[in-house]
Order: C-alpha cells, then structure tokens, then sequence
C-alpha cells in the first residue's frame, strides 16, 4: 500500500477520532443542561403534560402487545423445556423472572425507544432544519428547557408505570399460556410466582426504566438537535437517534442487571 | 447600534468570514448583499450572538457579546427582532399563537396584554380574520408578515431580516419592502436586511455593504454603489441578481 494511502487514512482516522470526542462532550454538555433545567418543570408543566401523554398513555398499546406476546411465548417455549424435566409446577418462577428483571422492561425500552425516539428526534430534527431552534434562542427562549427537559421529565415519570403494566401484562399472558397451552392449574402457576419473587427481582426490573428514559430521551432529542441537510437530515438524525437510543437500552440492561444483582 | 470587528468564522477548513468589520447604526436600514452562500445569514447568527465568531468581536449597544453565556444573551437579544429565511413559524401553533408565544413565554405580562399586543400585531401586518389558522393555510406573503409581526413583538429597536423577499411573488415582495420602510419611519426602527437581491437594496436601503468571497468589499451609502470599480459590483450591478 502507497505511504500516501496510508497516511490519508491515519488523517481519516484520526479527524473521526477527534470528532467523535467533539460529538461526545457536546452530548455531554447537553444532557446536563437538560437535567439543570428540570426545576423549571412548574413553567413548562403543559408541555411535560404533553409529553406524558405521547410516551405515557399513548404508549399503551404498543407497550400491551409486546409484553403479551413475549410473556405467551415464555410460557410456551419454557413450559415445554421445562416439561421435559417434569418441572412444569415451576413455569410461573421461572417465567416471572424473565418478565420483571428482563423482558418487561427491555422490550418496554425497545418500544419506546422506536415510538418515543424516533418521534422527539423527527420533530426536533424538523424544527432545526425549519429554524425554529434557532428561533426559540434569537427571541430569549431556552431550547433545551423549551423542548427536552419537558420530555425527559415525562419520560423518567412515566416509564416506571409502563414497566409495571409490562410486567403485569406479560405475566398474566404467561399465566393464561400455562393453563389454556400447558393445562397448568392457575393456582400452581401463581403460586410459583408470588413467594418467591423478591425486592431483589423488582429493584433490578424497575432500576431500568428511569436509566432506559434518560438513554431514549437524550439520544434522540440530541440527535434532532444536531440535523442538519434538510428532510434527508431528519431522516438520518431519526434513525441515528432509535440505533443508537436501542444499542445503547441493550448495553444498559446487562450493566443495571449486573450491578444490582451483584450488590443486592 | 451593532457592530462587528474584525470577525472571522471559519467552519472546518473553511473560511466563512474573514477579518469582516461592519457597523449598523440605530434608526438606518443596512443591506448585506452578496451571492448565496458567501455567509450572509452567518452575520445575522453572529449579531445575535447564535454562533460564535473564532475571532473578533460583536457588540450590541456597547456590550462585547461574544465573551457572554447563552442566559445573558437572552435580554440582548429581545432587543433585536430576527425574521428568518423560511420564517421559522410553529407549525402547530395559530398565528395569533404564534404572536403571543414569546411574549407568554419570556415577558410576565398579563394576558389581557398579551392579546393587546398581539392584536396590534394581526391588524399591522394586515391579517384580521387569519387568527386562528395555521402558518400552512397562509401564502408565502401573509406567512413572512406573521414573522416580522412575531419579531416586534418585543418592540425592539433593530429588526434582522434574512432573505426577506426570496421565494415571494413580485407583489407581495413590494408589499414586505414598503412594510420594512414604515417601520423604520414610524417606529424609528433600525434594520439589517441581508439580500441577494441588488433592487430590494436600492428601493429600501440606506446603507449597503457587499460581501464577496468572505471579505467585506464595499461598506457605504447604498447610491455610492454605482461609483465602485470593483468587478464584483459592476457585474451585479449589470445582472441585478445574484443567482451564484
């Protein structure tokens, strides 16, 4: 390879290095502007309402359905493993597990994280390359206060009663799974859930949410913020804000698992 | 009264402005002409204090504004109204809304107020009985009347105009100019119009400055244009448009 070649790309490498870091205190500094501003929550209350009824409410539906069908297919797909060791009596303890430590929780982050994020960073990607960013600061108004700290608010109140609905959700899917697929009497399944679930299990599931909400929330409406190259811009700024938002939830859930579960 | 010195922005590798000095008095209307992209809307930015120049320095009323935080900047910066090139209105928002949004947002004033001023503003932009309709239901014409309603709002003393007649259709182009000329004579309303178009800056302009491959070319009274031997002048005072 010509010394040339190799050199433009050391150059390469480093420029996107150094960018890299450029874009990562920039994130930084963002994020903790968006957390200095929560005691203005009282003056934008109308618009923390707002946000809570898009990732709260409206989040609903989405958040049912996939907590149904990971919880139905738990119960299946383990049930069956577990009938195989004549074990059966033991699918509410294990599938409880798996719903309110893991999977409410995580495919609750994913859900909202392609619902929630790919909203803020389509609307904040619009408004920045429409000026209105640009507009809130020219006439005096705080943008991030404005637009993100309202969002983050409502996404750190909300995700925890989603996870709750989660977990219930799903765990009742399961239940119904085990008695209608696997003839399993309620009452067995129940109480293999109950007495044995302990704060342990509920501290590592509802720890994700409010770290899930701060990831989705600052991710996405960091990206839009930064669009920039017209509507291919808020396309790109979108995406970049729901990959990066759900690898990141992923990354998360291993590390909240781990840390709780090692300490508690 | 604005004034830059010795700016220099450079985004990347590239030189945007370079040792650019300009000075807007009160009460006077400036034009920035020059062709699109040579950084234009970047001095609107930097009058406001929106970007930050690598060099140099702005000051708005004797205020170094390029050493301030962005909350200091605020108060600074309802001094200046700014009308954006593609207006910058919120789409989800009335026009009376929008009217109102910086007022109930920065201002602590009383509501009845706060529909006082915006309705001085709907009957001098000339848009009763548009009050509760979107931006998107107007044309281009009314949408441009609403941001400049929107940025004298504050009553401030220099209005930033951005492109204020690109896209417009010749009649609603006259109508924003004259717009811009009765603000400065009944409200002694300085104005920075940055333009590529060479007639807007004749018909409106007392002071015109020309921007050319970053550097400042030409800074005086708008007729003294005519005099300038610069081949970028004399070409554009040939073509009358800058479509470069």
């Amino acid at each position: 390879m010509p010394l040339t070649v190799i050199r433009s790309l050391e150059n390469n490498l480093s420029l996107k290095a150094k960018d890299f870091l450029l874009t990562m205190q920039d994130f930084f500094l963002f994020s903790m502007r968006a957390f200095f501003t929560l005691p203005k929550l009282k003056r934008y209350w109308r618009d923390f309402l707002d946000q809570a009824t898009i990732c709260g409410t409206d989040s609903i539906p989405i958040v049912l359905v996939s907590a149904i069908s990971i919880g139905s297919l738990l119960a299946i797909e383990v049930g069956n493993l577990l009938e195989d060791f004549g074990a059966k009596t033991m699918l509410g303890r294990s599938t409880s597990i798996s719903v309110i430590r893991e999977l409410g929780p995580l495919l609750m982050g994913l859900m909202l994280s392609a619902r929630f994020g790919s909203r803020n960073g389509a609307e904040l990607g619009a408004m920045k390359i429409s000026e209105q960013i640009d507009a809130l600061r020219a006439f005096g108004t705080d943008p991030v206060a404005k637009l993100v700290m309202p969002r983050l608010a409502a996404a750190l109140v909300m995700f925890i009663p989603l996870t709750a609905l989660s977990d219930f959700a799903g765990l009742q899917s399961a239940a119904y799974l085990a008695e209608h697929y696997h003839h399993l009497d309620p009452g067995i399944f129940w109480n293999a859930v109950y007495p044995r679930l302990g704060p342990k299990d509920f501290v590592v599931g509802f720890a994700k949410a409010p770290v899930f909400a701060i990831i989705i929330t600052l991710v996405s409406s960091y990206n839009g913020f930064i669009a920039k190259g017209g509507t291919a811009g808020v396309g790109r700024a979108t995406i970049k804000g729901i990959v990066v938002s759900s690898g990141l939830v992923l990354i998360a859930n291993f590390y909240v698992s781990k840390i709780v579960l090692e300490n508690m | 009264m604005i004034e830059l010195r010795n700016i220099t922005l450079k985004y990347g590798e590239r030189e945007i402005l370079k040792n650019v000095s300009l000075t807007i008095k009160d009460n006077t209307i400036k034009a920035i002409l020059g062709p699109s992209g040579v950084g234009k809307s970047t001095i609107l930015k930097l009058m406001l204090g929106l970007i930050k120049p690598n060099s140099g320095q702005v000051f708005v009323d004797g205020t170094d504004i390029t050493s301030l935080k962005e909350p200091e900047l605020y108060p600074i910066r309802r001094k200046m109204g700014m009308v954006f090139q593609g207006n910058a209105l919120f789409d989800s928002m009335s026009i009376s809304e929008n009217l109102g949004f910086f007022l109930r947002e920065n201002l602590k004033l009383p509501e009845a107020e706060v529909q006082e001023r915006v309705a001085e503003q709907i009957k001098f932009s000339g848009l009763e009985g548009y009050e509760d309709q979107l931006p998107e239901n107007l044309s281009g014409g009314m949408r441009k009347r609403v941001a400049i309603g929107r940025a004298l709002i504050f009553k401030p003393h220099m209005i930033l105009f951005d492109e204020p007649t690109a896209g417009l259709d010749p009649v609603s182009s006259k109508r924003i100019l004259h717009l811009i000329r009765t603000l400065q004579q009944s409200s002694n309303l300085g104005a920075v119009i940055v333009t590529h178009i060479i007639d807007d800056v004749f018909s409106i302009a007392d002071h015109a400055a020309v921007l050319y491959q970053g550097e400042i070319i030409f800074d005086d009274e708008t007729e003294k244009l005519h005099q300038s031997e610069h081949p970028f002048i004399r070409s554009i005072l040939s073509d009358k448009i800058l479509e470069l």
